[in-house]
């Protein structure tokens, strides 16, 4: 038979686990009440941050407006007829009814669930209205949904109707203009002052009339239907919408006037687009990456461009911001495992600590159990038993309490915390019961002392190694690789294994740290000693002595020191992240507000600014042409950095008023340009494409190129990666005048300056991007986790604290009263134990928030904060020096006030009982 | 030898509550200690031996009863008396030993001169007599791990004695020594009677130990039953 068949199983002692339960039910459910906590925070947070993520998903989405709608173009079959005219299409809006499906049966059924049903809309040109002096302009839209155009309820007049019933008609190249019916709102009626019947007079951009006749006057059915956004100006006139001063209004065609819409402008003037508007709130953290897949695919179909193609074009940001949310949630789901990684660590260092006092407390119990006869299986079963109860009911509470708190769970962060719990008393338990029955007496054989003596220092100097060398692994990944998954769209949302080690590095600097201390707290209590050796204080002498006795134990400092660091860490990316928002809200708006002026109106864009600077409590005006993905090549590369041409005297001038970073280089770009021809440039690009000495051509139509050199590093503007700055009378003496679209203002009438300029823009207002940036799902997410894991963090710290000076209490009290029986007094052994307690907490109350900030200067930049904040660059720690403060003062007062509390609590036992317990 | 006791004790009474039940340890203890003279005090486990001996040291305070050492009320004197008497006039041996680990053997047979205030030099005297007393001189430096268990109960010793003082109590000093070690540490306690005319009162289970003593008394259940110097320990007949 095997022998493992034969051997006895253990055999616990019912009565006996009850009975230590009951003595020591403090302990235990202390541990209990700290394994209920951690699992709470570590089962709650993934799961309220994975929602976060479907929240951040949609929040990126509906924030990105129209800009993420999917939108579909494509050529019309073209009308040429067979005597060279062009032929009237009866049938244009079942063509347009073909292309709508077409591009729904593209989409694939996870993208069109995704999305709303289309509207498809056919936009003519821009015409100007002749009649009056204000400036109007004209434009006639056709809109249609699944079936028709939404629903109106014509109040004069009739809907539009074709110009002719003929079947076929073929125009001249070259004819009178073709007559065209629309239908106007009230709005747009009245403020033409027409009605049914009545012709609009308008001209082309080439001063051609067009003849434009009103069938009726139509009033919305729902006038928030979405297919109304796609143009407003058939709801009422929209002011500003094609320059200042500029009014636009719309006229509505129906099935039957579209065909003659578009014999009424040149061939290719009519635009017909099917708009998808994504549904927010069918969109999911798992679903993104597939749907930003598929719209990418969909945009790669595009690729056709010839004039005659009527194959689809697709074109949306909706990838762009479904990868970017991916990859914020990424970025955020691995910084906060970076902070859960430190909360366990420290909670399994309490844990240890925990039960070391449990064990210390229950030696003697121990000690009689062996001498009873109890095997040492026995009692670690019997020890097994009973933390493993304590720690899954207390992990199961927490777990409970986390469902209950949040969208779900994860059990997975719980496990360490659990098995901390489980095993580390059994393993004290056992060990200090085999301690209590073995020979305690010290060797008399001095080398047999020393051999011992070198056997724990070699065991010890391992386990540092050990911790030293997966430190160092860890920071060396984390700096290497980053805590991005490679592929964000094969990200998961859960913890991979290859990620682990760079999750830990914090946890694992902050306990190198704490071995370090570990090593030099012995050296500096023996220094003390040394010192007060020499002094005539006993007091010094006696309370040097017991502080240097006690300045090995490992596990007190090492709770102490990593906790403390943790928090301070977490307190540091707490307030990185809330002070990056800010930097962030400037580096995104450029300013405290910023007007984006529409392509219409580009050419009012320095009347405007001359118009804001002239407002009240405005300071700094600058106006710029800034071109997103700008084509610009470097030798043969096609590079689209952001294209930024503005006064770089005013441009540095404001950023010098505002916190953004000073850019001194500026001044280079009025200097004239290092080689004949250049035009001196400033460079910015994340992956060093563009670097200073960089020789790059803007081409330009129908002229040569223009030649950029690149002089010195640019500031980043708008929070963009990549940019190229030139200095706007430079690039104007070059031959290419700039055309501003963006203004940007500073001082506290900005905002109000920039909301009323009657021109179609966007207004970006700094403090809209930071109260938005503040309460971003995972933003907010991730700081409410800082917070928490910090004060968790200080708790266990706390803690520790307390369960150090409990654990070494009794020794402590062993000590002081056998130095009572030398003389000395009560209240010098408070003193005394003082001397014990504060040293290694006053070198955790120095050391630890230094350390933490240590660790916070090597680990924030792979963190990533910037995709959080929104900053151009990873952000630079900020010290809040006061909070670091808080956890000092904490830790010197719980300190301070355990003394006098332990010697009350002391002065209740006999000095008798005290040495009888030692005995 | 002086004709006044060092150590009188007179009808001394201590009893523990544990809970319901009320345990007599002392119970009306009387005995005279001359000085200069070593006595062992002998009984099983939970006889009183070290309730005794906490009573005498000002450890613990009888429920009634008097006990005097060189003349002074021990019961009379408040914390601050009882301190000084420590420093003064009483010293410890613990069966723990009971030295600080970071420090020397001799800087831990300084600890009481410290306390005392006494002067470094003379303090420094002090020390190395003690030591070579004890015979641990070239172990001066040595620190507590450095040292065997008979090594460091002897460093108690000479910590014990550093400060001069008239009555030493040693409860069980050889209770975690071998039998050898635990018979030269009495040895060293008798020589130091005779040498230093000091009073040791010294409790213990070793017959060989109780043969180096000058008076045994034994106590049981809280009672004396005094027994002649030099014989062959015989146990209480209710003793397991």
């Amino acid at each position: 038979m095997k022998r493992w068949l034969t051997r006895r199983w253990p055999t616990p002692h019912w009565p006996s686990i009850r009975g230590r339960g009951r003595a020591d039910v403090g302990p235990l459910l202390l541990t209990a009440a700290v394994i209920a906590a951690v699992a709470l925070l570590a089962g709650a947070a993934p799961a309220l941050l994975r929602a976060a993520a479907d929240d951040a998903v949609r929040d990126t989405v509906r924030r990105a407006g129209q800009d993420s709608n999917v939108l579909v173009h494509a050529n019309w079959e073209r009308d040429d007829g067979p005597t060279g005219g062009r032929v009237r299409m009866p049938h244009l809006a079942d063509d347009l009814g073909d292309f709508r499906d077409r591009a729904t049966s593209a989409l694939g059924p996870d993208l069109d669930a995704a999305l709303l049903p289309p509207v498809t809309a056919v936009n003519g040109p821009i015409l100007t209205i002749t009649d009056g002096n204000a400036p109007r302009t004209f434009q006639f839209t056709y809109l249609a949904g699944d079936l028709d155009g939404p629903d109106v309820t014509w109040i004069a007049g009739s809907p539009p109707g074709p110009t002719v019933s003929d079947e076929y008609v073929e125009v001249p190249y070259g004819g009178p203009p073709w007559p065209v019916q629309v239908g106007l709102s009230e709005a747009d009626a009245a403020a033409l002052d027409l009605g049914p019947g009545d012709r609009i007079p308008v001209k082309d951009g080439q001063g051609r009339d067009k003849d434009v006749r009103i069938s009726g006057i139509y009033r919305p059915t729902d006038s928030a239907d979405p297919a109304w956004r796609l143009a407003a100006a058939l709801l009422r006139p929209v002011p500003g919408a094609d320059g200042p001063g500029t009014t636009r209004f719309a006229g509505l065609l129906s099935r039957e006037s579209l065909p003659d819409a578009r014999l009424a402008v040149d061939e290719d003037q009519l635009r017909r687009t099917v708009h998808f508007a994504p549904v927010p709130d069918a969109l999911t953290w798992d679903a993104a990456a597939a749907l930003a897949a598929q719209v990418v695919k969909l945009k790669a179909t595009s690729g056709s461009s010839s004039d005659r193609d009527q194959s689809l074009k697709w074109e949306s940001q909706l990838d762009t911001a479904l990868r970017d949310a991916r990859t914020r949630n990424s970025a955020a789901s691995t910084q906060a495992a970076v902070l859960l990684a430190g909360v366990l660590t420290a909670t399994v260092l309490v844990l240890l600590l925990a039960a070391n006092l449990l064990a210390r407390r229950r030696t003697p119990v121990l000690s009689v159990a062996r001498q009873r006869g109890a095997a040492l299986p026995d009692l670690g079963a019997e020890l097994i038993i009973e933390s493993t109860v304590v720690s899954v009911s207390a992990a199961a509470v927490g777990l409970a309490l986390a469902r209950a708190a949040a969208p779900g769970v994860s059990w997975t962060w719980a496990v360490p915390v659990v098995l901390a719990g489980a095993l580390a008393g059994p393993a004290f338990g056992t060990l200090a019961a085999a301690r209590a029955s073995r020979d305690r007496r010290q060797p008399a054989n001095r080398a047999a002392r020393r051999w011992i003596r070198a056997t724990g220092q070699l065991r010890r100097t391992a386990v540092e190694a050990a911790v030293l060398i997966a430190a160092v692994a860890a920071f060396v990944t984390l700096h290497q690789r980053g805590l991005l998954p490679v592929d964000s769209d094969g990200d998961s949302g859960e913890l991979t294994g290859d990620l682990i080690l760079p999750i830990s590095a914090l946890a694992l600097g902050a306990l190198v740290g704490a071995l370090v201390l570990l090593r030099l707290l012995p050296l500096g209590a023996r220094f003390a000693l040394r010192e007060a050796l020499r002094s005539r204080r006993p007091l010094a002498v006696f309370s040097a002595a017991q502080a240097a006795t006690t300045a090995g134990r490992a596990l007190p400092l090492l709770v102490l020191v990593s906790t403390t660091a943790l928090a301070s860490f977490a307190l540091i990316l707490g307030a990185t992240v809330t002070r990056g928002l800010t930097d962030g809200a400037w580096s995104t708006v450029g300013a405290d507000a910023r007007l984006d002026v529409g392509a219409d109106a580009e050419a009012a864009t320095p009347a405007l600014a001359e118009r804001i600077a002239a407002a009240p409590g405005v300071g700094q005006v600058v106006v710029a042409q800034v071109t997103n993905s700008a084509r610009v090549f470097s030798e043969s590369t096609l590079l689209t950095p952001r294209l930024v041409v503005v006064d770089t005297a005013a441009f540095q001038r404001l950023l010098a008023t505002t916190p953004l970073p000073d850019a001194p280089a500026l001044a280079r770009l009025r200097a004239p340009g290092p080689g004949p021809g250049e035009v001196p440039a400033l460079v910015r690009s994340s992956d060093g494409d563009l670097r200073t000495g960089t020789r790059l051509q803007l081409p330009r139509d129908g002229a040569p190129a223009i030649r950029l050199a690149a002089v010195g590093a640019a500031p980043s503007v708008g929070g963009a990666t990549d940019v190229v700055i030139v200095d706007a009378a430079a690039l104007a003496d070059a031959g290419l005048p700039a055309v501003p679209n963006t203004v940007w203002v500073t001082g506290p009438g900005a905002g109000r300056a920039v909301s009323n300029t009657g021109v179609a823009s966007d207004v970006v207002l700094r403090a809209d991007v930071l109260r938005a940036q503040r309460v971003a799902p995972l933003t907010a997410g991730l700081v409410r986790l800082a917070w928490t894991a910090a004060a968790v963090l200080l708790a266990l710290g706390l803690l520790g604290l307390m369960l150090a000076a409990a654990a070494g209490a009794s020794q402590r009290w062993q000590t002081l009263t056998r130095l009572r029986t030398l003389g000395l007094r009560p209240r010098d052994a408070r003193w005394v134990a003082a001397g014990e307690l504060l040293p290694p907490v006053v070198v955790t109350a120095v050391c630890g928030p230094l350390l933490g900030a240590l660790l916070a200067r090597l680990t924030l930049g792979p963190l990533d904060l910037w995709l959080l904040t929104g900053q151009a660059a990873d952000p630079t720690a900020v010290l809040p020096w006061w909070l670091l403060g808080l956890v000092s003062v904490a830790l010197l007062a719980t300190a301070a006030a355990v003394v006098p509390v332990e010697s009350a609590l002391r002065r209740r036992d006999r000095l008798s009982e005290v040495l009888r317990a030692g005995e | 030898m002086s004709s006044e006791p060092m150590l009188s004790v007179r009808g001394v009474h201590r009893r523990f509550r544990t809970g319901p039940t009320v345990v007599h340890a002392l119970n009306g203890v009387s005995f005279d200690v001359a000085a200069g003279s070593m006595v062992a005090l002998v009984g099983r486990s939970g006889s009183g031996k070290t309730t005794l001996l906490n009573v005498i040291g000002g450890l613990d305070r009888p429920d009634a009863g008097t006990v005097h050492v060189d003349g002074t009320d021990v019961t009379a004197l408040d914390e601050d008396g009882l301190s000084r008497l420590r420093r003064e006039k009483v010293s410890y041996v613990f069966q723990s030993f009971g030295l600080i680990p970071v420090l020397s053997a001799a800087e831990n047979v300084a600890a009481p001169l410290r306390m005392a205030r006494v002067a470094p030099t003379e303090r420094e005297r002090r020390v190395e007599l003690l030591l070579e007393l004890i015979g641990l001189a070239d172990h001066a430096r040595q620190r507590p791990a450095e040292l065997s268990g008979g090594q460091q109960q002897r460093v108690a010793i000479a910590r014990a004695l550093a400060a001069s003082p008239q009555l030493l109590l040693a409860d069980e000093p050889t209770g975690q020594l071998d039998a050898e070690t635990g018979l030269s540490v009495m040895a060293l306690l008798r020589g130091i009677v005779e040498s230093e005319g000091v009073t040791v009162l010294v409790s213990t289970h070793d017959a060989v130990m109780m043969a180096l003593a000058d008076r045994v008394i034994r106590i049981h259940d809280g009672h004396l039953d005094e027994q002649a110097a030099g014989q062959p320990y015989a146990p209480a007949p209710d003793a397991r």
